[in-house]
């Protein structure tokens, strides 16, 4: 599974990237439990966000979801730093 | 409540090979002699520009309602996250509490009461609501956090990575900038995209630098008219992030990018990325800002702060403002607050050098 992050907006409008591919990794599984909880039960609508907020894409095997800071769920914030800290 | 959508299935992924790629650096790939990453670049672009388009954020509107009586002293309480992502986190500093051990703490509690400050004594408001609304602030929110915001009743600071970004309290212009927010979303309440959302930017960085001019007793001259400055780590290449003298030169450096903001409308950028340019197209406002209390001389805060503060206050600003609608009521609040005089050419002069027509 890829999973990709697209940070965008922030204080410092700078825009940060990352994809992170799970096969062969140990923690594969926990990964793709994390990634289906982060994109399930997301309710329909524009994202809406806070001045100055984080923006987030999220791209599971080419499907898309957003959301914003400081509303993520825990599955989501765990994703987004996990592929933060460790995708390339 | 979380603020997500999945819109329909989406085209296939871009693989990104770089962890920090500003915009800009993208443009640069996709014009660049490698065809792959060339046309990686590329289609990364398009399809950010896809995904921006369906994506816009709006300001709050009243998250808090306005409690006690206005004071002239402001009510400050200060959180601490703990390296969470929860929000308030743990009350750890009270108004009259003596100095935290905490230097975040002291400087977050500095910097709002440099903000009550100016907004008190230089345009007689009391508090972000002008009704004494008690201020807060978390501090250390997140781990490596970097990023600061207005969450709509608060403000949030995370401490940085360390390497390219340090703690976000250091610079009292960002927490100034970040109060700013919640003095136009208490008025003007400007839509937080595009033109009207590079104004609701530009709006909190001129303020942000009239706080720390005030709190430094700083002259227009004397100003550094930066933003952020002492927030980058020592190993980057720039003074700051933003910089209302000269915008596209705070910062030069191999992973943050160039400073991509244009100082006149020759150079406005459009895109759809981060809400259709508000922290990039906001250079412009802020350089008109600039060259107007350069032009007016002694303290920025006396005769432009006054027009911009009027302008934004004054019920004449709507929600989707563009720049020309913004330029047009500075001149009138000019002519309003000094007559036909040098100020309001002054005003006319300073749009008309950065391009925004005022008629």
């Amino acid at each position: 599974m890829r999973i990709a992050i697209t940070r965008t907006g922030g204080f410092a409008g700078i825009e940060r990237q990352a994809e992170l591919d799970t096969t062969g990794r140990p923690d594969a599984d926990h990964l793709k439990a994390l990634a289906h909880q982060a994109l399930s039960g997301c309710p329909s609508g524009p994202t809406r966000g806070v001045p100055d907020g984080f923006h987030y894409e999220i791209t599971v095997d080419g499907r898309t979801a957003h959301c914003s800071d400081p509303h993520l769920t825990e599955h989501q914030r765990e994703l987004i730093q996990s592929v933060l800290r460790e995708g390339a | 409540m979380t603020q997500c959508h999945i819109p329909r299935m989406e085209a296939t992924t871009n693989p990104v090979f770089c962890t920090i790629v500003p915009p800009h650096v993208l443009d640069k790939l996709a014009r660049g002699e490698d065809p792959t990453r060339a046309d990686r670049a590329a289609r990364t672009i398009e399809h950010d520009a896809l995904q921006r388009t369906r994506r816009r954020i709006t300001t709050v509107r009243g998250a808090a309602a306005p409690t006690g009586t206005p004071s002239d002293k402001p009510q400050r309480t200060i959180y601490d996250a703990k390296n969470q992502e929860t929000l308030p986190g743990r009350k750890v500093h009270s108004e009259n509490d003596k100095p935290s051990k905490d230097a975040s703490v002291n400087r977050a509690h500095a910097g709002l009461g440099a903000t009550f400050d100016l907004y008190l004594k230089a345009y007689g408001r009391r508090s972000i609501d002008d009704h004494g609304l008690p201020l807060n602030a978390t501090v250390h929110y997140g781990e490596k956090y970097e990023n600061a915001f207005w969450d709509g009743s608060r403000m949030v600071f995370g401490d940085g990575d360390g390497d390219l970004f340090l703690d976000f309290t250091i610079p009292v212009d960002v927490i100034g900038h970040e109060l700013t927010h919640g003095v136009t979303q208490h008025t003007a309440n400007l839509e937080y995209w595009g033109q009207s959302g590079a104004l609701n930017e530009s709006l909190s960085d001129v303020f942000g630098s009239l706080i720390k001019q005030h709190a430094l007793g700083h002259s227009a001259d004397q100003a550094d008219w930066l933003i952020g400055a002492g927030l980058l780590g020592p190993d980057v290449q720039g003074e700051a992030l933003r910089s209302m003298k000269a915008p596209g030169t705070a910062y030069d450096d191999d992973k943050l990018g160039k400073d991509p903001q244009p100082a006149t409308m020759d150079d406005y950028v459009k895109t759809s990325r981060d809400n259709g340019g508000v922290h990039i197209n906001s250079g412009i406002p802020n350089h008109a800002f600039y060259l107007l209390a350069t032009a007016l001389g002694g303290n920025a805060w006396e005769k432009a702060g006054k027009i911009w503060y009027a302008t934004l206050t004054g019920g004449e600003l709507s929600t989707e403002a563009q720049f020309a609608d913004f330029a047009r009521l500075t001149a009138a609040s000019a002519r309003t607050l000094f007559g036909e005089g040098d100020e309001t050419q002054a005003v006319l002069k300073a749009w008309s050098q950065v391009g925004v027509p005022t008629s």
